[in-house]
């Protein structure tokens, strides 16, 4: 452990962005940011013009639970803050305290997929299934997509809390825990813009 | 390089005098902002027309807000990325507005 102080002692100013390999790292995941903007992007589209088709089985509005997905949101959206607490302590070199955020950030994204695991077993048993209408497909695309980014951010941070554990806060570690941070704020935003298209306006209709 | 190195130690400065202030006022404007959309749904009575415009605003002014503090965007050499993001926010954009198009209009 006094061999991790010495290591973080010695850190630069912004560890993520030390070395060229940090920072084209940062770049070049930005570059993925904006190619999940376009593929979201579709999904919604797909998702707007396809909400209203239910030929058989619930709607938009007699479906969904505005208090499931307000409690949802609110998880994701503090579990978003702890992600940013972890990147502050991180330019403090505050190991400890790093790792401690990220743990709650874990925690946090394994509640929001609890709910939603939750939620997608009620619409199933009032027949809102993968395949019952084109707004069920539509949804559970892009809803699930979301789930699915997710569960690969909690699988992430979780290793990288583990490497960190090993390795310490390095020039080299620093850099993944700064882009997995930006992963998990945008995976909030995509999170707001579902809220407000997929179940706030399917509550308006 | 080390002139490149006390740049990022004078920048990083000024970001830690700034502390995590800045972080909790996008946390709390971001709560308000959801507490406000979902209220124009909830307790209706409105026109609809107008509450969908309303929380499609509130989205848009809450996604920037975390994006520009929570993902650094504000801070210096962020040109790349914001060029980035735009671009896949203009994609998506137009492909929403066509959907809307054809299916709604």
């Amino acid at each position: 452990m006094s061999n991790t102080h010495h290591a973080a002692a010695a850190l630069p100013a912004e560890p993520e962005r030390a070395t060229l390999e940090g920072r084209n790292k940062i770049l070049g995941f930005w570059l993925f940011l904006g190619a999940e903007c376009v593929l979201f992007g579709t999904l919604f589209a797909t998702f707007v013009a396809l909400r209203n088709q239910v030929p058989e089985g619930p709607t938009a509005s007699e479906l969904f639970n505005l208090s499931t997905v307000a409690l949802s949101t609110f998880i994701l959206l503090t579990s978003s803050l702890t992600s940013v607490m972890a990147t502050m302590a991180m330019h403090r070199h505050k190991v400890k305290p790093m790792l401690g955020w990220l743990v709650i950030t874990v925690l946090l994204g394994l509640a929001f997929l609890g709910l939603e695991i939750y939620e997608f077993n009620e619409y199933v048993m009032e027949g809102h299934t993968f395949t019952s209408s084109a707004f069920a497909t539509s949804f559970y695309t892009l809803v699930g997509f979301h789930g699915s980014h997710v569960a690969f951010g909690v699988l992430w941070i979780t290793t990288l809390i583990l490497q960190t554990l090993k390795k310490g806060l390095t020039v080299v570690t620093a850099p993944k825990f700064y882009v997995a941070g930006l992963y998990w704020h945008f995976i909030d935003v995509v999170w707001v813009f579902i809220f407000t298209v997929v179940y706030l306006m399917g509550k308006v209709g | 390089m080390s002139s490149q190195h006390e740049h990022t130690a004078a920048e990083n400065h000024a970001h830690r005098q700034e502390g995590p202030r800045n972080h909790y006022i996008s946390f709390a404007l971001s709560i308000i902002l959801t507490i406000l959309a979902f209220a124009g749904v909830v307790y209706g009575g409105l026109d609809r027309g107008f509450v969908l415009a309303f929380i499609v605003i509130l989205a848009i002014v809450q996604a920037v807000f975390q994006m520009v503090y929570w993902m650094h965007m504000k801070d210096r050499g962020h040109l790349y990325p914001i060029m980035f993001i735009v671009m896949g926010a203009v994609i998506a954009g137009i492909a929403v507005f066509t959907a809307v198009y054809w299916m709604w209009w």
